[in-house]
């Protein structure tokens, strides 16, 4: 059979492979402490296989198969029980099989059965992360050790859900409120494999269970919160995310109240998460979904994300200006005019960044079609915003790219208005020199006190009269450091042989 | 005395300007030249100069290095029949002559970065050659005398008669009128002194200011410029400058810009958050969930727990009580 001879062929463990089973830090099913007394050995014995079955005994097989299938084992220790964990295996593989070709097997007596197996072997409280400081995009994750079985298992019930006899009212009875929470619970796991079978899973309940979805949603929202606020670590966002992308796709209009106070309590808010990475595609792509189906969101959006955006993160603000580009694609020419003003302050400030990442995505911008043409319809109100920024960075940014960008970027605003751009050039160009001649009169001030002292200094040492003088008129310096007062000049004017002395 | 020195120098200048006025038969042969051919036609050598200012605009150079520019391209292109794929280098390098003799030496950006700047093609020898035979088919005349120079000394003239209006005309503006203008082949053909009073006569309309009008007639008058000239020079400018004002931009056409980003940059471009969701869209009925009786109490209290502030009062909402204690479960 072909249980031993697997059970044969795992017998004879290479030192390597031993090791590597340890190295790949799989976390025990926390169902099994590891050094406590174990029950009795779990035995299952094969039984016979559904297909030789005839029809009269076929259901009263697949109903024991399915109790015994919810023998658990321990995978944490992978030398035992070998056998009768290929026992399950091969039974679990025989029933996603017999599930999913067959018709008629659904009877009503099924389905608590079904949902008993299920539920014994994934709902299980998962152990704590094994390393705290995980990164999704460095670390290896921890995967789930009894995966065999576990995989087999949700894709039995992903096939059960999608079978054509399944019946939402009679499942409804097993596949409850209580159901559904411990599911929601198990998006927390490392495994991205599992994950994603309980995405599919959750998207499928919801889709066939009308009365669970207000419930569902609830409950996802919590875990947000509890995410955002509280605890700071949930794996499973991501996947939550795409299953809310497919329903907000779904949305009546005009969009319930209670929709937009998910956007704006729950979506808005994730992108001040310190995990973004990890799921801002999915959140983007929520965000955008919900402004296709109702614009006149888009400004409350766009001054919510401008409220949240990022200071000091400029991983994360490369992501928000992505995302800031995606929604432009979709915004309405009436809706842009009124949130040009903010959003274009804060692309120019990103401009400016001498993050050469969030500056370069900030000027690509101005590759986009589409948004060139908004830019066009109001260059008035923008090309001042803009200008002052470009035009400083041309001259002093770090990053040849960047300048390059920035010509183009500049040629294309000099090209929509040369009237408008002459102008603002002009008055940067005396704004500069004003600023240049101020700059230049303060230096001077300060050069010429600074030998009125070395004046006061060698008159001093020279034990000459005129160190009162001096020093009274320091002192009128001193206090009035702006002021073109004449006696101030004198004073100046007098010392300057003296003063071409010092120098 | 001022005013009579200036005049002296005006009437110095109108004698050399001819000198520099690039061959009215060369420009006549580039309007009349058809655009897909190989030679030069207007649109491609106002396209160019465009591309002169917008490189002068980002670089800061002054008015006068894009003028001298433009004056020995246009001379430059009237004496010689050169090839439209030409064009890129010649102009570049008429550009990096004039930055040369205009501006100072710590202003002069290298060839390498005007080259990558202007997204060229050429590499810095071809333009170091091609600067060579400018020069030299233009006999190192760089020091040409052009509409600027009328415009600054009409400026002066007219600020020393009326010397307690002092910013009544703005040269800052007439500069950048001028240079609108010379982005049109058509204003190359024009005598420099003409062009530039065109500019002024029209903005001293705009101001209407008599006295100035009337200083400007005595001018023209003593400079021998024909009524019929100015006339139709003036009409001219007008409408360039009509376009120029207008609040309707042109959609910038000319050739596409290249974008350059870095590596790390186009990677991100490239992961479009509109990927097309595995998961199929779940529409919601407008019947549902109002009529399932497991639900409807958790309905109304989620509806409840979504509306109130998150804040003091959203602990005991938003964890219901049947989730509570299952949490005490072991």
């Amino acid at each position: 059979m072909s249980a031993i001879s697997a059970a044969e062929k795992v017998d004879g463990f290479t030192r390597k492979s031993v090791r590597k089973a340890q190295r790949q830090r799989v976390q025990g099913s926390s169902q099994f402490a590891v050094n406590s007394s174990r029950p009795a050995a779990p035995e299952i014995s094969a039984l016979p296989q559904l297909k030789d079955a005839s029809s009269t005994e076929q259901h009263a097989l697949f109903m024991q198969k399915l109790q015994q299938c919810c023998v658990i084992f321990d995978f944490y220790d992978t030398v035992t029980d070998l056998k009768y964990k290929e026992t399950k295996r091969a039974t679990l593989s025989e029933l996603v099989d017999y599930v999913s070709t067959n018709r008629g097997v659904l009877v009503e007596p099924v389905y608590p059965e079904i949902t008993t197996m299920v539920c014994t072997n994934i709902f299980r409280t998962l152990p704590p992360s094994e390393n705290p400081d995980f990164d999704p995009e460095e670390d290896e994750p921890t995967l789930e050790a009894s995966w065999p079985h576990m995989q087999l298992v949700y894709e039995f019930f992903l096939r059960f859900l999608e079978n054509p006899d399944f019946q939402p009212s009679t499942a409804k009875r097993y596949i409850d409120q209580k159901f559904v929470l411990q599911l929601l619970e198990l998006f927390d796991s490392e495994d991205p494999r599992e994950r994603e079978f309980l995405k599919t899973i959750l998207h499928r309940i919801y889709g066939k269970f009308l009365g669970l979805r207000a419930f569902i949603r609830k409950q996802i929202n919590n875990l947000f919160l509890r995410y955002l606020y509280e605890t700071e670590h949930f794996n499973g966002v991501a996947e939550f995310l795409e299953i809310l992308g497919s329903i907000i796709n779904g949305f009546a209009l005009p969009l319930k109240a209670e929709h937009k106070q998910f956007l704006m309590k729950i979506l808005i808010p994730l992108h001040t998460a310190k995990g973004l990475a990890l799921f801002h595609a999915q959140l983007a792509y929520c965000v955008v979904q919900f402004l296709e189906k109702d614009p006149t969101l888009t400004e409350v959006v766009v001054r919510g994300l401008l409220k949240f955006w990022p200071k000091t993160c400029s991983q994360k603000e490369v992501m928000f200006l992505g995302e800031m580009e995606e929604i432009l694609d979709v915004i309405e020419p009436t809706q842009f005019k009124k949130i040009q003003e903010p959003l274009f302050k804060q692309i120019s400030k990103c401009v400016a960044s001498p993050h050469f990442q969030v500056a370069e995505r900030a000027l690509y911008f101005w590759n986009n079609e589409y948004i060139l043409s908004l830019i066009e319809e109001n260059n008035a109100k923008i090309l001042p915003i803009m200008f002052g920024n470009l035009y400083r960075i041309s001259k002093e940014h770090w990053n040849p790219t960047i300048v390059a960008l920035v010509y183009n970027v500049l040629k294309t605003l000099m090209e929509m208005n040369s009237k408008l751009f002459d102008e603002l050039t002009a008055s940067y160009k005396s704004d500069r020199q004003r600023e240049k001649k101020k700059e230049q009169e303060r230096e001077e001030l300060w050069r010429k006190l600074d030998e009125l002292r070395l004046q006061e200094t060698s008159a001093i040492q020279n034990n000459r009269h005129e160190m009162q003088f001096t020093y009274s008129n320091k002192n009128n310096n001193n206090n009035k450091l702006h002021d073109k007062d004449e006696n101030t000049a004198a004073a100046i004017t007098d010392r300057s042989e003296s003063d071409t002395w010092a120098e | 005395m001022e005013a009579f020195k200036l005049m002296k120098e005006l009437k110095s200048n109108l004698e050399l300007e001819v000198h520099y006025l690039p061959k009215e038969t060369g420009l006549s042969l580039i309007e009349s030249t058809q655009e897909n051919g190989n030679g030069v036609s207007a649109k491609c050598r106002d396209a160019r100069v465009e591309d002169l200012l917008s490189l002068t605009n980002f670089f800061g150079y002054s008015t006068q290095t894009f003028v001298l520019a433009v004056n020995l391209l246009d001379r430059f292109l009237a004496m010689m029949k050169v090839q439209s794929k030409y064009l890129a280098c010649i102009s570049i390098g008429c550009l990096h002559i004039a930055v040369r003799v205009t501006e100072e030496e710590c202003n002069v950006s290298s060839s390498h970065e005007l080259i990558r700047i202007s997204q060229s093609k050429f590499t810095i020898s071809d333009l170091s050659r091609m600067e060579k035979i400018i020069s030299e088919k233009l006999n190192f005349q760089f020091k040409a005398v052009t509409a600027l120079t009328f415009l600054h000394l009409y400026h002066a003239i007219a600020l020393s008669h009326t010397s307690n209006r002092k910013d009544v005309l703005n040269l800052d503006k007439l500069e950048a009128q001028l240079k609108a203008c010379l982005c049109r082949i058509v204003f190359s053909k024009a005598k420099p002194s003409v062009l530039a009073l065109s500019l002024l006569m029209l903005e001293i309309e705009a101001l209407q200011s008599a006295d100035l009008l009337e200083i400007f007639h005595r001018i023209q008058t003593h400079l021998k410029i024909s009524k019929a000239d100015l006339a139709h020079w003036r009409g001219l400018v007008n409408q360039c400058m009509r376009e120029y004002s207008s609040p309707e931009c042109a959609k910038p056409d000319n050739k596409k810009l290249v974008w350059i980003v870095s590596r790390r940059t186009a990677q991100n471009l490239h992961s479009s958050y509109r990927c097309i969701p595995e998961l199929p869209t779940i529409p919601e009925g407008a019947w549902d969930e109002s009529e399932s009786e497991d639900s409807s109490e958790d309905l109304s209290s989620g509806e409840e727990s979504l509306s109130s502030s998150l804040g003091s009062d959203a602990g005991g909402l938003y964890f219901p009580s049947n989730f509570r204690s299952r949490a005490c479960r072991p």
